[in-house]
C-alpha cells in the first residue's frame, strides 16, 4: 500500500464533502413577500413589522395565517416570535422583539386559505443597540 | 508506534526547577474515577462519544439547515465547545486534548501505516501553529464562520484531515505539538488549570533505569533470535509522544493529558495532581521537551497573540468595531473587507503589542538598571500575559455559553424532527435560552479580575527574579500594562454586543 495513501484519502474526503454536499437553495417563488421594519434601521427592542403578500399577478393574498421567527445570525440566541394580523387586504402587521444588536434574519411562514405554504428568509442587517 | 525519544542521563542529575508540589489530591486515586482513568482504554472511551458528536456535527453542517442558530455544527462549535473548553480548563485541566476526536482516526490509521519521517527540525517550534492560530482568527472574521454552518463543517473536516495526514507521515504527536492551533490554545490555558500530570515522588524516578514514561514500553523478548540480532522490539505502550520527560516536566505546557506516561510508568509513579494554578508561569529554567520558555521568542509571540487575539476577537463582536471599519473604508475608499481586516489585525496583533511590550520592557530596564536586551526582558515577562489573556477568553466564550447553553435542546429536537419527520426528542422548545446577560456580566468581570490578579502575581515573581532588591520597580511597568489591558477588556465587555456577519453590505 502506498505510503502517502492516507494523505490522498484525506484530501479526497475534504474535496468530496466540500464540493459535493453544499445544500441547494429552496423555496417557492410564486408569492411575493415584502417586509418592512419600523424603526428603520431597526433598534434593539420592539419593532413594528409590516408584511405584504402578493401573488404572481400582483394581487394581494388575503386571509393568510402569517407567523414570523426572528433569529440572530450567531448561534446560541433565543429566537423571537410574532404572529401577524391582517390590517388591510394582503398586508399583515405585528410586533417583533430584537433582543440584541447585530445581524438578524426573519423567517416568514405563511399559509394561505387555499393551503399554499410560503416560507422566506429575509435578512435584517445592522440592528442597532440604543 | 514509535516512541523512542531519549533524554540525556544528565537530565536526571539536575535538580528540577523550583515548584511546590501539592500531592495531597491525586485524581488517579479518587475511587471510581481514578480506576477509570488508569484503565488504558479510558482515552478511547472518552474519544469515541466526542467523535460521534463530531460526525453528527459534520452531517448537520452539510445536510442540515444553513441557518446557524438552527444548526448543530455552528451551535456546538461556536457556543458549547468553546465555552466548555475554557470552563473545563479553568476547573480541571486539558481534558479536551485528552478526549480529542482528531486523534482517533490517526490512531486507527497507524495500525496500518507507520510514519516514516521525523518532523522537520526547522519546524520544531511554535511558529507554524502561531501562523495557523492567526489564520483561524482572521478567517473567523472574514468568512463570518459563526454564522455559516457549511464553512464550520469545512473547518471540522479540514481539521480531521490535517491531523490524519500530518500524523500519518510524521513520527510521534507532531500535529499536537507543532501544528494544532486549538492545542496551543489549550496548552497556554492549561497553565491556569488546577490539575497537572506529574510525578508523585521524584526519588523513585531517580532510581528508574528504563525511562518508560518517555521511551515507551517494549514488548517482552520472546525468542533468542531477536535477542541475538539486537532487533528493536515493538512498542506495546507509548511513552510521551510530545517529548515531555516526566521527572523534568514542569507544568502543563505541551501536555495533552493522554496519560501514556501513566500507563508506561512501571512504578505507578505518575498521577494527576492538584497544584496552584499559574504557579508554573512563575518558574524559570529548563523544562523537558520545551527548554527555557523565558528565552524562546516563539513562546513570547504565542503568549502575545493569545492575549491580544483575545481582545481583538472580543472587540470584533461589538458596535465600535463597525464604526472603525466604516471609518477606515471611508478614509481609504476600500469597498472590500479583507484589506481593512488585515489592517486591524496588524494594529491589534503586531503594532500595539510591540509598542506596549517594548515600552514596558524599556521602563523595566531603566528602573532596575538591567543590562539585559529589551527582547530578553520581553521574553521574560511575556508569560505574565497569559492569565489575563485566559481571563478575556473566559469572559468572551463564557458569555456565549452561559447565555445560550440551553439552545442546544431545541436545536437537537428540531434536527431530530427534520431528520426523522416526527418529534423523536419532543417538540422544539424554542423558548429555552440560557442565563440573562445581567447575570452573566458579573461573571465576566470576575473572570477578568482573576486574570488580572494572576498576571500581577506572575509578573511580581518574574520581577523578583530579575531584580530581587528592585522588584517593585521591575513589576510596576508590567502591572500598568496588565491594568491597561484589563481596562480595555472591561470596556469591550461593557459594549453592546453587535454580532454581525456583514460589513459594507457584503
Amino acid at each position: 500500500m502506498p505510503r502517502n495513501l492516507p494523505a490522498w484519502l484525506g484530501v479526497g474526503v475534504v474535496l468530496t464533502v466540500c464540493i459535493g454536499c453544499r445544500p441547494a437553495a429552496s423555496g417557492t417563488r410564486d408569492v411575493q413577500v415584502d417586509l418592512t421594519v419600523n424603526p428603520s434601521p431597526p433598534l434593539v427592542g420592539d419593532a413594528e413589522v409590516s408584511l405584504t403578500l402578493t401573488d404572481a399577478g400582483g394581487m394581494p393574498l388575503q386571509g393568510a395565517d402569517v407567523r414570523l421567527e426572528g433569529n440572530m445570525n450567531h448561534a446560541g440566541m433565543k429566537p423571537s416570535f410574532a404572529e401577524l394580523r391582517e390590517v388591510e387586504p394582503g398586508r399583515y402587521a405585528g410586533t417583533l422583539q430584537f433582543t440584541m444588536g447585530g445581524d438578524w434574519f426573519i423567517l416568514v411562514m405563511a399559509e394561505t386559505p387555499d393551503g399554499k405554504t410560503v416560507q422566506r428568509k429575509i435578512d435584517v442587517r445592522g440592528v442597532r443597540s440604543p | 508506534v514509535n516512541s523512542t525519544i531519549q533524554e540525556p542521563q544528565r537530565a536526571l542529575d539536575r535538580p528540577p526547577p523550583r515548584q511546590r508540589r501539592r500531592a495531597s489530591f491525586d485524581v488517579l486515586r479518587v475511587p471510581g474515577l481514578g480506576r477509570f482513568l488508569r484503565w488504558r482504554g479510558s482515552r478511547t472511551a472518552l474519544q469515541v462519544p466526542v467523535l460521534a458528536i463530531s460526525l453528527l456535527m459534520i452531517a448537520h453542517a452539510f445536510w442540515g439547515p444553513q441557518l446557524a442558530p438552527k444548526n448543530l455544527a455552528a451551535l456546538l462549535t461556536w457556543v458549547h465547545f468553546r465555552g466548555l473548553v475554557v470552563l473545563v480548563l479553568l476547573l480541571g485541566g486539558n481534558l479536551f486534548c485528552m478526549a480529542c476526536p482528531f486523534m482517533l482516526p490517526r490512531d486507527l490509521a497507524r495500525r496500518w501505516f507507520t510514519p516514516q519521517w521525523a518532523w522537520p527540525r526547522v519546524l520544531r517550534n511554535k511558529w507554524l501553529a502561531i501562523g495557523l492560530f492567526v489564520l483561524v482568527l482572521f478567517a473567523y472574521e472574514l468568512f463570518d464562520l459563526w454564522s455559516s454552518p457549511w464553512w464550520t463543517g469545512v473547518l471540522i473536516v479540514t481539521y480531521f484531515a490535517a491531523a490524519l495526514i500530518v500524523d500519518s507521515l510524521f513520527h510521534r504527536a507532531s500535529f499536537c505539538k507543532y501544528v494544532c492551533p486549538v492545542g496551543q490554545f489549550n496548552f497556554l490555558s492549561s497553565t491556569l488549570s488546577p490539575l497537572e500530570v506529574a510525578v508523585r515522588e521524584q526519588g523513585i524516578c531517580g532510581d528508574c533505569r528504563t525511562k518508560d514514561c518517555i521511551r515507551g514500553v517494549q514488548g517482552a523478548v520472546n525468542n533468542t533470535a531477536d535477542l541475538k540480532a539486537g532487533r528493536q522490539l515493538p512498542i506495546v505502550q507509548r511513552g510521551c509522544e510530545l517529548a515531555l520527560f516526566q521527572p523534568r516536566k514542569v507544568g502543563n505546557l505541551d501536555c495533552t493529558f493522554c496519560l501514556d506516561c501513566v500507563y508506561a510508568c512501571p512504578h505507578d509513579n505518575v498521577g494527576i495532581l492538584a497544584r496552584l494554578p499559574a504557579e508554573q508561569l512563575a518558574i524559570s529554567g529548563t523544562r523537558s521537551g520545551i527548554g527555557k520558555v523565558e528565552r524562546r521568542f516563539d513562546f513570547t509571540v504565542l503568549a502575545t497573540i493569545f492575549t491580544f487575539g483575545a481582545l481583538l476577537n472580543a472587540f470584533a463582536m461589538t458596535s465600535p468595531v463597525y464604526a472603525v471599519e466604516q471609518w477606515l473604508a471611508t478614509m481609504t475608499g476600500l469597498r472590500i473587507e479583507w484589506p481593512i481586516l488585515i489592517g486591524l489585525f496588524t494594529v491589534g496583533l503586531v503594532l500595539e503589542p510591540a509598542i506596549l511590550l517594548g515600552t514596558a520592557a524599556l521602563s523595566t530596564r531603566v528602573f532596575v538598571r538591567s543590562r539585559e536586551s529589551l527582547l530578553a526582558i520581553v521574553n521574560r515577562f511575556a508569560r505574565s500575559l497569559i492569565p489575563l489573556g485566559f481571563g478575556v477568553w473566559l469572559a468572551h466564550y463564557g458569555f456565549h455559553f452561559f447565555t445560550g447553553c440551553l439552545t442546544v435542546i431545541p436545536v437537537a429536537q428540531n434536527a431530530a424532527l427534520q431528520t426523522f419527520g416526527w418529534p423523536l426528542l419532543g417538540a422544539p422548545l424554542w423558548q429555552l435560552g440560557g442565563l440573562p446577560e445581567s447575570v452573566v456580566f458579573p461573571m465576566e468581570v470576575g473572570f477578568l479580575g482573576l486574570g488580572l490578579l494572576g498576571s500581577w502575581m506572575v509578573a511580581w515573581s518574574i520581577a523578583g527574579e530579575l531584580a530581587p532588591r528592585r522588584a517593585w520597580r521591575g513589576f510596576a511597568p508590567w502591572a500598568l500594562l496588565h491594568l491597561l489591558l484589563f481596562s480595555t477588556a472591561l470596556w469591550i465587555m461593557m459594549q453592546p454586543m453587535d454580532m454581525r456577519g456583514t460589513f459594507l453590505g457584503g
